[in-house]
């Protein structure tokens, strides 16, 4: 039509509707009400201030987000008394939290807005990042800022709520109860339990913790209640590479230095797109690819990690070890391009224990018949030591790995990985987490062979841009505010060894076996195998307490979870101490509201990087009513009263919780000796408040305590320490942390000095490898290793250094595994099952059958966090598919969309578990022969909403994120499917902040509770559930509908047997439960490690 | 005023008020009966007046069905109508106090509701194209009173508008939704935008090059 002319345009004039009609009238010339020249508001600014100062963070004032819509202030002036339809200023009183959505614990700020305080109102209008977080700086994910969502949730639960008197557990019939009842009742039984004095009742009570999010209170518990009672979720959800790491350094996990690595190494998407600690080191891994760094992510699934990084190395999951091995192999036979030496050899030779092994003959020996090595060495030196360690590992060639990790056609990238991993020295970061070390039977050695490489070039020592150690960077106090109770000492170590959470089979495991435990509630057979044996092992747990934990939903096999929990006589009392309604509340006795990030009282610590902080995450409510004058009438309830208060409902929370459940109610007369441990030194008559507790705990960081007590603002309060953490949030204590391993052992002359306990030289006996050694009751430990002459504190480890030789390992059942090693040929393969992933590649036969790959994080949801987020429901709908390699798809004619029906098999036992149906999305994103589908889906619950008798609104359940389903189960097959999608449910509360849910418009996650039908498969030495499966696909039925599950669970429990089978369990002989130096939660007496199994 | 500078100024003006008012908003049952029914209008969108789809079904089932859906990707997911997005370096939009057509609008004491408008910024084609029919509009007033003067200032103003901005980025952007329409309503629309801007800024150069003498 070019160009029409001018004259075509005319008829404009001639429209028979004018102008005036058809324009929007966007545009309004009204002039301001009143002059703003006077305000510190503008519509121009000129610069985006994210954070106000600190010093402003008591009465911040900001304009009204909503009505910067109207056009600002220019056109309607702010609002006053002579000028009503201004602009509305909020005032502010911004209070530093921590999410508690994941581990990561970044920094929030709650906006507190307290323009209407004197009403009796506060709102937190939003969350924010928090600047003065060193981790986080300021910057949230998706997860962070959906926290107003959780907290505004139209269906929180507004108070505690109690099982139906009559009613059985999973009727669905709940009465309330108020927190005193609640506390009466469960005190009472706690007491009862206690009272009872013996073994078997220490071992009675459970506190099973869901992600802790933070450092220490939850253990001091059981620990003040003199039980072993601790459980946690860790296993589930990282043993695998926890136990790599414990063998090589004795510590939890690494801790790498992101920003200044040459090279990061990424087993995963883990850090760098979502799981631990994502957000802070995605941007410090940001910074260092800004700077030139490079990338490398080994995953099956092209993550949005392997999407950016220079190189993605999609290998067979849970054969990553062979490939650690062949870079170890070359490292060891190869030179750098102008010759030198790629091994740090000073480094190796100082600080890696290679000369116990040399020392170790009998060991060697059996090196010789394991078939690792062909002759004795030669002599003990380091020398001969690099020649068996060249021998050791020259089987893991290139070609074999090619074959191993099914890399054929993808050669090329084994070279590119070595261009990129020579040149980076010994600046590489690395993070040897999940996927390989959770999702297999062996996946631990996948985290104990990646560091082998790691180790060699000297990335391991911890120094800038290297891999240092995780509790070199945590500080955990939060279980130590020992000195603002009236006993003033940490309460002792229990005598009793709880074997459901740590069984005979697995000595070793890290940690708590508890995704395990209702099959061992259920397996009388294996109760009365060790019963007979010696141990005590209750029959049933008498009060059983997750805490943020959905266990039911999260663990595999969720029937027998089911099945158990509804077991009275097996779990005598349950109450959850929950922020959200859940799929385990759904059967528990009580279910007592508990706070989101911004409504609790926590110290937390999060290692992102190489500096020592800590974070306090708050209840936001109560602190900005207290600076504002509001005074609890009970300071040790403070937060409750708040949160009722100030609208948020009867939510609690555990450190207020706790003590006083124990004061009161557990130990009310104190004949327990509990009592005091939570009895306030301030006033004996009550227990310990929040900032006297927090006070005491955080004043033994020293810095911290000199900063807070030589501040103007805080010197003079009562509380200094607890009120700087109050008005800051975070705190670092150190910066730039690096190898503090060869720090110098303090020694004065006459006393050896190691983590503030004097030990004086005549009680100090030097080994013939340096190392110093003191008595620690029956045993011995080391504290500290002299290298070269020099004194050093050393690794955690026994040796003092990192120990390529686990010689404890060889003690404690499992000498073939000792060193890091991987099958080397079938023969081998088939022979060391326990190193073999139950997904291997062997495993899969026909055209049908997959490796499923289910434990990768979607970077929005969190598990079982995130259902009750509008705002993360809405961005992951949908994206829960499972994902198929293209041309795997197109070989069984499956398309996008396609329902299929994806069915277990264990192939340890050949055993079928059963099915759920997923939607099918072809993609190149994940390799051949592998499927992907995260585990993180599939929400469900069986009512819409429950009505409490007198109370007149109904109780919304998970309406925003989770379908209504229909589920049968007899005891043997559960099935469930999706009867109803979301619907909304009618927000009675936190209406203004739910305005939109005629807006829903979605139907729920496309995903299944996969969780149900996977069998537990406990890996024999790490204890870790091997998340993997093998399936089988095949198109759906005509009566099959996506998220439905079929699950035959008695199948499931002679799976864990078969599993179980693998274990080498405490026999007669052994005299210890555990190895005594290897890290445990909330660690027992040296009594309760001994034990005696008898022969029967 | 004479009549043929009074027909040109009201043609601008609803010609404008049309194409605003079209590209801000998703087009109602009323408004497209009103083009469907009035030949002038329609002439303007020759393609959507031999559409066969106009055959088929009636106007809600086609604004539901086709139109809205070609206005969401046009205007708010796929294709970025804001001018911020296509003269930045960096391809970002400017939502703020510093997006150089606020301050215009705010130096000249018109206020754009942003929320009424359902746009994220001030240099929103809709939003520029309703400026240009407000000046459009302000300029016959000043005619009519015989404000000359007036006049030459708002038709100064509405040529280094166009210079400065409307022309800078809008045809690249109406090229984009020819390209990416899939209705013929939104492809005529575009063409009919691309047409007269172009028209237009022809028009008010001559007038600046005749240095404002109106033929009143």
């Amino acid at each position: 039509m070019y160009l029409q002319s001018r004259r075509t345009f005319l008829k404009g004039a001639a429209f028979t509707v004018a102008g005036a009609a058809i324009a929007n009238g966007v545009f309004a010339t009204d002039s301001v009400a009143e002059s703003v020249s006077d305000s510190k508001f503008t519509n121009t600014p000129d610069t985006i201030s994210f954070y106000p100062d600190i010093k402003e963070w008591d009465s911040f004032k900001e304009l009204d987000g909503t009505d910067w819509k109207r056009g600002g202030i220019n056109r309607h002036g702010v609002r006053s008394e002579s000028n009503p339809d201004g602009i509305q200023v909020n005032d502010y009183t911004i209070v530093p939290t921590v999410c508690s959505n994941c581990e990561a614990g970044c920094g929030l700020t709650a906006w507190v807005n307290k323009n209407e305080f004197e009403k009796g109102i506060l709102t937190v209008r939003k969350y924010m990042g928090n600047p003065l977080h060193t981790g986080s700086r300021g910057r949230n994910c998706a997860k962070g800022y959906a926290v107003t969502s959780q907290m505004y949730d139209p269906d929180r639960i507004p108070f505690p709520i109690k099982r139906a008197p009559g009613s059985k557990r999973g009727e669905g019939k709940w009465v309330r109860v108020t927190w005193d009842d609640a506390m009466e009742v469960i005190g009472k039984k706690m007491h009862d339990t206690l009272a009872k004095g013996d073994e078997v009742s220490k071992k009675q009570i459970m506190y099973h913790v869901g992600r802790p999010n933070e450092n220490g209170f939850g253990p001091r518990v059981p620990q003040s209640l003199g039980i072993d009672g601790y459980n946690s979720h860790t296993n589930i959800c990282s043993a695998g590479a926890r136990e790599g790491t414990i063998q090589w350094a004795n510590d939890d996990r690494n801790s790498p230095d992101w920003a200044n690595a040459n090279l990061i190494f990424l087993q995963s998407s883990h850090a760098a797109d979502a799981g631990h600690y994502f957000q802070q080191s995605a941007g410090l891994i940001a910074e260092a690819r800004k700077r030139g760094s490079k990338m490398v992510v080994i995953d099956p699934r092209m993550s949005n990690s392997a999407g950016i990084a220079d190189l993605w190395i999609p290998a067979w999951p849970g054969t990553e070890a062979a490939l650690y091995l062949y870079l170890a192999n070359r490292i060891l036979n190869e030179n750098k391009k102008d010759g030198s030496a790629i091994v740090d050899h000073k480094y190796v030779k100082e600080w890696l224990n290679w000369d116990r092994l040399m020392a170790n003959k009998d060991y060697l020996k059996k090196m010789i018949g394991y078939g690792y090595i062909s002759k004795m060495p030669k002599d003990d030196s380091y020398e001969s030591f690099i020649e068996l360690a060249k021998e050791l590992y020259s089987p893991y060639t290139k070609e074999f790995v090619v074959k191993e990790c099914k890399l054929e056609g993808m050669e090329y990238k084994l070279d590119e990985l070595w261009e990129l991993f020579v040149p980076a020295g010994a600046k590489i970061a690395s993070y040897l987490w999940r996927a390989g070390a959770i999702g297999h039977r062996g996946g631990w050695m996948n985290t104990r062979a990646g560091f082998l490489p790691l180790a060699l070039v000297g990335a391991m020592r911890g120094d800038i841009g290297g891999v240092g150690m995780h509790h070199w960077h945590e500080i955990s106090v939060a279980g130590k505010g020992d000195k603002a109770t009236v006993a003033g000492k940490h309460p002792s170590k229990t005598d009793a060894w709880n074997e459901i959470a740590w069984p005979p089979e697995y000595p070793i495991s890290t940690y708590e076996m508890g995704f395990m435990m209702p099959q061992m509630m259920m397996d009388d057979e294996w109760h009365n195998k060790w019963t007979e044996k010696g141990l005590k092992i209750p029959k049933s747990i008498a009060v059983y307490v997750p805490r943020m934990h959905n266990p039911l939903w999260i663990n595999p096999d969720g029937f027998r979870w089911m099945e158990a929990l509804k077991r009275e006589d097996k779990f005598e009392l349950t109450f959850n101490l929950s922020p959200t309604w859940s799929e385990t509340n759904w059967y528990c006795d009580y279910v007592l509201p508990v706070g989101l990030a911004g409504e609790r009282n926590d110290q937390q610590s999060t290692p992102s990087k190489p500096e020592q902080r800590i974070e306090f995450r708050q209840a936001v409510l109560r602190v900005a009513a207290e600076k504002s004058g509001w005074k609890a009438k009970d300071p040790t309830r403070a937060t409750l009263e708040a949160h009722m208060k100030y609208g948020l409902g009867e939510v609690w929370e555990e450190s207020e919780f706790w003590p006083n459940l124990i004061f009161h109610h557990v130990d009310k007369d104190g004949k327990l000796g509990i009592r005091d441990y939570w009895a306030s030194k301030k006033d004996p008559s009550r227990c310990v408040s929040v900032p006297e507790y927090f006070d005491a705990a955080l004043s033994l960081l020293p810095r911290l305590k000199a900063a807070a007590t030589s501040d103007s603002r805080y010197k003079n309060e009562e509380y200094p320490v607890y009120s700087y953490i109050r008005d800051h949030g975070a705190w670092t204590e150190k910066t730039n942390v690096y190898k503090p391993q060869e720090e110098e052992l303090e020694f004065d002359g006459t006393h050896y000095i190691a983590h503030g306990h004097k030990h004086h030289k005549d009680e100090v006996r030097k080994d013939e490898f340096g190392a110093l050694w003191v008595k620690d009751g029956e045993l011995e430990k080391s504290i500290g290793i002299d290298v070269d002459g020099k004194l050093h504190e050393g690794f955690h480890t026994l040796s003092k250094k990192l120990e390529f030789f686990s010689e404890w390992l060889t003690e404690w059942k499992w000498p073939e595994y000792a060193v890091p090693i991987y099958p080397r040929n079938d023969a081998e393969n088939d022979k060391m099952v326990e190193l073999v992933t139950q997904v291997h590649h062997k495993y899969m036969k026909a055209d049908n059958e997959f490796a499923l790959n289910t434990i990768y994080r979607l970077p929005y949801n969190i598990h079982t966090r995130s259902v009750n987020s509008k705002h993360l429901m809405e961005i992951s709908q949908n994206h829960n598919p499972v994902w198929i390699y293209t041309k795997d798809a197109e070989k069984l004619g499956i398309k996008r969309g396609d329902a299929i029906k994806v069915q277990i098999e264990d192939t340890l036992s050949g055993i079928k578990s059963g099915y759920f149906i997923a939607m099918a999305v072809p993609t190149e994103a994940t390799r051949p022969g592998v499927l992907a589908c995260s585990h993180h889906a599939g929400r469900w619950k069986l009512q819409n909403s429950v009505d409490i008798p007198g109370f007149e609104h109904s109780l919304g359940i998970m309406s925003l994120g989770s379908p209504k389903v229909s589920m049968t189960n007899d005891g043997k097959v559960g099935t469930m499917t999706t009867t109803e999608g979301i619907k909304p449910h009618k927000a009675w509360q936190f209406k203004e902040y739910n305005r939109d849910l005629d807006d829903i418009w979605w139907n729920g996650l496309s995903g299944a509770w996969q969780n149900a039908v996977a069998p537990v498969h406990p890996d024999p030495v790490a204890g870790n559930h091997g998340w993997h499966q093998k399936v089988i696909i095949s198109k759906a039925g005509a009566n099959d509908k996506i998220g439905d599950i079929h699950v035959n669970y008695e199948n499931n429990f002679k799976v864990y047997k078969a599993w179980q089978a693998l274990a080498r369990p405490l026999t007669v002989g052994d005299q210890w439960r555990r190895p005594y130096h290897i890290k445990r939660p909330v660690k027992p007496s040296q009594k309760a490690y001994k034990v005696e199994i008898k022969d029967v | 005023m004479n009549d043929e500078l009074k027909q040109e100024q009201i043609a601008r003006i609803n010609i404008y008020a049309l194409l605003s008012r079209l590209t801000m908003s998703e087009v109602d049952e009323g408004l497209l009966k009103s083009i469907e029914e009035d030949e002038n209008m329609l002439s303007f969108f020759p393609s959507y007046a031999k559409w066969k789809k106009r055959d088929e079904y009636d106007r809600k089932h086609l604004i539901e069905q086709y139109l809205n859906v070609d206005f969401t990707n046009l205007f708010l997911l796929h294709l970025i109508p804001y001018e911020s997005f296509y003269t930045r370096e960096d391809q970002m939009m400017e939502t703020g106090g510093d997006n150089p057509v606020q301050a215009i609008f705010n130096a000249f004491e018109f206020r754009v509701e942003l929320d009424k408008a359902r746009v994220m910024a001030a240099d929103h084609i809709g939003i520029e194209l309703e400026f240009m029919y407000e000046l459009c509009k302000a300029e016959l007033k000043a005619l009519e009173d015989g404000d000359l003067e007036m006049a030459k200032q708002l038709a100064q103003l509405q040529y280094g508008f166009m210079r400065d901005h409307i022309v800078e980025w809008m045809p690249m952007y109406l090229i984009n939704v020819k390209n990416e329409s899939g209705t013929a309503f939104y492809f005529d629309l575009a063409d009919f935008v691309l047409e007269f801007i172009m028209s237009d800024f022809q028009y008010l150069s001559d007038l600046k090059d005749k240095e404002y003498k109106y033929i009143v």
